[in-house]
C-alpha cells in the first residue's frame, strides 16, 4: 500500500513541477538571470547524472585502473561530437563496454 | 510551404526515433530492478506512466531496495525531477497560449528527451502555428517505448544477464545529448563542475548531491557566461 502511496506522489509532484510553469499562474517575463540560467540547464543535470555512473559503483569509486566504462565514455563522447548521432554513440559504447569486458574478463 | 499539425507531429516522432535505442535498454533495466527490489509486477509497469521519469524510476527502486522510509524516498524522487520545472519554462513561451487540456498533455509528456529534441526544433526553425505537435510527437513517441520497454522488462524479469550491462546505455544516452553541445567555456565549466560536484557530494543524504550538483554547475555557466560577453563588446 505504501508502496502505490509513494508512486502516486511522486507521479503527482513531477507532474506539477512540469505543469506549474504552463499553468499560467507564473509571471510572463522571466528575468534575464533566469533565461540564462535556462541555458545551462541540460548540460548540469546531465553532467551531474552522467559522471557518478561512470566513476561510482555500489556507492565506491571504481579504481581508474580497473574501470571499463571510463576510457569507453571519453570514446563515445568523442563519436557523439563527430557524429551527432544518439544512434551511433549508442551502439559504439555499447560495442566497446562489451569488447572491453570480454577481454579483461577473458 | 506552412507546416501542418501532421507534418509537425510525424517531424516530431522522426527527430525522437533515434533516440528510442537508448530508451529501450534503459526502460527493460527499469523493469528488471523495479522486479528486484521487491516491487510488483503492477506496480513496476504503473509507475513508468504515473511517474513518466527514468532516472527518477531507477532511484526509485534503489531508495526501495534499501529500504529508506517513504518521506525521504519522495523527497528524492521529487528533487531528480526538479530540473522539469526549468524544462518547462524553457519551453513555456512556445506553448503557454495553448488551451488547458494541450498544457495539461504535453506538462506530462514532457521528458529529458522530449524537450531536448523539441527545443532544437522551437529556437531552431521558424514559429508555426501547428509547432506544438512536434512536442507531442517526440513525447507520445518517448511515452509509447517508455512503456513497452518497461513492460518487456518485467516479463523478461532476471533472464538478461548482467554482463550485457545494459545500464550503462542511460548514462551512453545523456552523453550523447550534450556532448556535441558543450562548446562554450561556460558550457564546458558548467559540465566540470558539475559532475566534480557529483562526485564529492556523492554520500550525501536523500540523494541531494544530484540537486546541488545541478545548481552548482548552472551557476558556474551563469557567471562563465557574463566574462564571456564581456570580453566579445
Amino acid at each position: 500500500m505504501i508502496i502505490w502511496l509513494c508512486i502516486i506522489l511522486c507521479g503527482l509532484f513531477t507532474f506539477s513541477m512540469r505543469f506549474a510553469p504552463l499553468s499560467g499562474l507564473l509571471p510572463r517575463e522571466m528575468p534575464d538571470l533566469w533565461v540564462r540560467a535556462m541555458r545551462f540547464v541540460p548540460i548540469a543535470v546531465l553532467s551531474a547524472i552522467i559522471t557518478p555512473a561512470i566513476l561510482i559503483a555500489d556507492g565506491t569509486m571504481v579504481p581508474l585502473t580497473d574501470n571499463l566504462r571510463l576510457p569507453t565514455a571519453i570514446a563515445a563522447a568523442l563519436v557523439a561530437i563527430w557524429t551527432r548521432s544518439v544512434l551511433l554513440t549508442l551502439s559504439f559504447g555499447m560495442g566497446c563496454i562489451w569488447l572491453f569486458s570480454w577481454l579483461a574478463g577473458g | 510551404m506552412a507546416n501542418t499539425a501532421r507534418s509537425e507531429f510525424f517531424n516530431g516522432i522522426r527527430d525522437e526515433l533515434p533516440l528510442q535505442i537508448g530508451i529501450i535498454p534503459f526502460g527493460l533495466v527499469f523493469g528488471i530492478l523495479g522486479l528486484e527490489a521487491g516491487l510488483s509486477m503492477w506496480q513496476t509497469i504503473f509507475m513508468s506512466s504515473i511517474l513518466f521519469g527514468g532516472a527518477s524510476q531507477i532511484v526509485f527502486t534503489q531508495l526501495v531496495a534499501t529500504g529508506t522510509p517513504a518521506p525521504v524516498l519522495i523527497g528524492s524522487v521529487s528533487t531528480i525531477n526538479l530540473r522539469h520545472i526549468l524544462y518547462s519554462v524553457s519551453v513555456a513561451p512556445y506553448i503557454r497560449d495553448l488551451p488547458l487540456a494541450w498544457r495539461i498533455l504535453l506538462g506530462y509528456l514532457l521528458t529529458d528527451e522530449a524537450y531536448a529534441v523539441s527545443i532544437r526544433r522551437f529556437q531552431t526553425q521558424p514559429a508555426s502555428e501547428f509547432m506544438h505537435y512536434h512536442l507531442l510527437g517526440t513525447g507520445i513517441t518517448l511515452w509509447v517505448t517508455w512503456q513497452a520497454s518497461t513492460i518487456i522488462g518485467v516479463l523478461a524479469g532476471t533472464s538478461i544477464p548482467e554482463g550485457w550491462q545494459l545500464g550503462f546505455a542511460v548514462p551512453l544516452t545523456f552523453l550523447a545529448i550534450i556532448a556535441p553541445n558543450i562548446k562554450m567555456r561556460s558550457e564546458i565549466g558548467a559540465a566540470l563542475v558539475a559532475s566534480l560536484t557529483a562526485i564529492l557530494l556523492y554520500d550525501l543524504p536523500w540523494n541531494l548531491w544530484l540537486m546541488i550538483a545541478a545548481l552548482t554547475g548552472i551557476t558556474t555557466g551563469v557567471i562563465l557566461s557574463y566574462y564571456e560577453e564581456e570580453r566579445a563588446s
